[in-house]
């Protein structure tokens, strides 16, 4: 993948498997689910890159992992520091970590290298997650009704143990309020006084309270009103401006996908079968994928044809994945080769990454 | 064309321990028979509960306003008042399912999970078709093949945890069509499932509405899905209708300002650089419905000391189409 002095997060053939058990009379089988299979990308600073595909196409489980809310079982992620050098936190020593704990803000301060997350001892990861954040889907469950709303943006703050002083973090909770169209009345108040949309910037708060270099925002508008859709989508993009946070924008609505993102990436049953800028990925798809899945997308004018491209059969169940290109079972254009061998993660034209063996063959330019 | 539904004045209100709250206010709308209405408004606008009180399947504090009147003309011609049935009633049973049939949002969440597909198709089968075991589930099998389920006498077997997410949206409409209904309500059918398979259930319902003949009501906050399947629609704000008229019409050429926002909020891939412009304000709570026109608090053309002040009329600025705004009475533009 590309070393770009800008990369921050690079993730490299990430694979998430879980184990199912089911139980027999007198023996436990276990399968692996192979959620996410080796999917590599990266992410560059100030940049949202979208990340679409179907339920079930482990779109959370990608973001979950670079966090480290889940454990990847195989690959590398890495968050890469300005500047070069410093300790390289995977393979330091027991007692080279404890002088590192003592010394966290040395480790992960500007002096720090590219760090690796995938591998990071807990206690670091801890230190460590001041700089990543997630925004949740659904605002009504993702915030503690016990807890006032300044309570629930210092929180982090406070987790991070950076902040000692409750002055200080009154400071930067009314500061990041502010960013987010709260005012004072409302951090005193519960979440249960709030609309979606309020709550969603609540969320919002919370989630940058922390100055990260990096947020997840897993579906965090699908579950709000248009109206109120596009007031998040126009905060997120003017707090991104403002910070320099990198976002990783997870969402089924496509049409929200392309408004937010620079690049999008699209995942299918586990594994990523296109990458690209946003204009390249919507308006000249080279995956026959990318291609049906955006012939569904209904458009609100009326004199716009609707005519979607027919898949056939239902997204294969990632318990038994189709052998070659997991696609080829309901890929229009699949040939003996699709079934028997997987295409390679190749970079088609500079920056469009696809996985198709006939890719140079397609057209799907579309006005 | 027939109508076969007319509601007028259909107001809802429900005592809370906040007050009687009115979270629907004079709708009035009809239905032709092979026609689709689409309902659009945000969440809390009424939308569901308007088609729920045509079921009667609102909660027991529910009480309908007084003139509300829900007229329903059957299969056989009778003129039935939906609001006069009885709870338990023959006839009210004779309507749900055999009349009036119901898709909910959640597939999941509107089948049992401890009877096989089959078996809870073959109940509203044999009570509305009169048809035995056997016969029945032949029919079931072939409603499961007509809806696009393959494989359907093995499927017909399962349980609804064995089929996916949009396999059980389909079986739900092989349900709902299988008592053979002459209007479909389908409240949000679409909202949950991913746009691949949403494409599927739109063509899906559009292919057996016009092969049935059925009326249909299609709830939904996506004005996306409306155009492409509806053809009328009535836009919802807090329990009122806003404005109405044929969908292409309406889109094409919004007359209240609230139906404007909405559709200048949704993202086009025509305009990717460009700042979504969102409806400002949000939306009231029901408990504090705002007077005059319930917009007022969020619209940006509202005329001070009308808007918010006194209800406006519905008036008819292009043929077909009915709006309420005073920007369109000749007192409100004269005010303004």
């Amino acid at each position: 993948m590309s070393k770009h002095k800008d990369t921050l997060i690079e993730v490299r053939d990430l694979s998430v498997h879980f184990p199912i058990k089911t139980r027999k009379l007198f023996k436990t089988e276990v399968q692996m689910l192979r959620a996410v299979d080796g999917v590599s990308f990266d992410i560059k600073r100030g940049e949202t890159v979208g990340l679409v595909g179907e339920s079930g196409s482990g779109k959370t489980t990608v973001g979950r992992a670079i966090l480290r809310a889940i454990d990847p079982t195989d690959g590398e992620v890495i968050f890469h520091r300005k500047k070069k050098g410093g300790i390289d936190l995977a393979h330091a020593s027991e007692a080279e970590l404890r002088k590192v704990r003592s010394k966290l803000n040395m480790a992960f301060g500007e002096s720090g290298g590219g760090i690796k997350v995938h591998n990071l001892a807990d206690d670091l990861l801890r230190a460590f997650r001041p700089e990543m954040s997630l925004v949740f889907q659904d605002p009504y469950s993702s915030l503690n009704p016990r807890m006032t709303v300044r309570d629930i943006i210092a929180e982090p703050l406070i987790a991070s143990g950076k902040y000692k002083n409750r002055e200080k973090v009154d400071a930067r909770v009314r500061e990041i309020a502010a960013r987010c169209k709260l005012n004072l009345e409302h951090l005193r108040r519960f979440p249960h006084a709030f609309s979606g949309g309020q709550r969603q910037r609540i969320c919002i708060a919370r989630a940058l309270v922390s100055k990260p270099k990096f947020v997840v925002c897993d579906e965090s508008v699908s579950a709000l009103d248009v109206s109120i859709q596009a007031e998040i989508v126009n905060l997120l993009k003017d707090l991104q401006e403002e910070t320099g946070v990198s976002f990783l924008f997870i969402a089924h609505d496509l049409s929200v996908v392309a408004q937010m993102s620079h690049r999008v990436a699209v995942l299918y049953v586990g594994k990523l079968v296109e990458y690209a800028p946003t204009e390249k990925l919507f308006f000249a798809p080279k995956h026959p994928y990318t291609h049906a899945l955006l012939s569904a997308i209904p458009s609100a004018d009326p004199d716009a044809g609707f005519d979607p491209i027919r898949l056939q059969g239902e997204i294969p169940n990632p318990l038994a994945a189709p052998s070659g290109c997991r696609f080829h079972t309901r890929c229009p254009f699949a040939r003996d080769r699709c079934s028997a061998e997987q295409p390679e993660w190749r970079e088609i034209e500079p920056d469009h990454f696809v996985a198709c063996h006939y890719a140079k063959e397609f057209n799907f330019s579309r006005s | 064309m027939s109508k076969m539904l007319s509601v007028e004045n259909l107001s809802i209100s429900f005592r809370t321990d906040e007050g009687v709250i009115t979270p629907v206010k004079g709708v009035s709308f009809t239905v032709e028979k092979g026609r689709t209405l689409g309902l659009v408004g945000e969440s809390g606008s009424g939308k569901s509960i308007s088609t729920k009180a045509l079921m009667q399947l609102l909660p027991g504090t529910a009480r309908l306003g007084a003139a509300s009147r829900m007229i329903y003309t059957a299969k056989d011609g009778q003129q039935i008042s939906l609001g006069n049935l009885r709870h338990g009633s023959k006839e009210l049973r004779r309507i749900r399912g055999g009349e009036i049939g119901m898709i909910f949002q959640e597939p999941m969440a509107s089948f049992s999970p401890v009877y096989t597909i089959g078996n809870q198709m073959m109940e509203a089968i044999m009570l509305h078709r009169g048809l035995k075991k056997r016969e029945a589930r032949q029919f079931a099998i072939g409603m499961l093949n007509k809806v696009g389920i393959s494989n359907a006498a093995a499927r017909v077997d399962q349980y609804p945890h064995e089929l996916s997410g949009g396999m059980r949206q389909r079986a739900m409409i092989a349900l709902t069509l299988s008592a053979g209904p002459a209007l479909l309500i389908a409240d949000e059918p679409t909202t949950a499932l991913d746009v691949t398979i949403q494409a599927q259930v739109l063509d899906l319902m559009r292919d057996l509405q016009r092969e049935l003949g059925m009326g249909m009501i299609f709830i939904t906050h996506d004005l996306g899905v409306i155009a492409q399947i509806a053809d009328d629609v009535a836009v919802m704000y807090l329990g009122t209708i806003v404005e109405r008229g044929p969908a292409k019409e309406v889109i094409r050429n919004p007359q209240h300002p609230y139906t404007q926002g909405l559709l200048d909020a949704i993202p086009s891939l025509d305009h990717l650089h460009d700042r979504l412009k969102p409806v400002p304000g949000d939306i009231p709570s029901p408990t504090a419905r705002p007077g005059g026109c319930p917009f007022h608090t969020r619209c940006t053309q509202a005329i001070a000391g009308t808007c918010e002040v006194h209800e406006p009329p519905e008036t008819s600025a292009i043929p077909g189409c009915a709006v309420r705004c005073w920007l369109h009475t000749s007192q409100g533009r004269s005010a303004a």
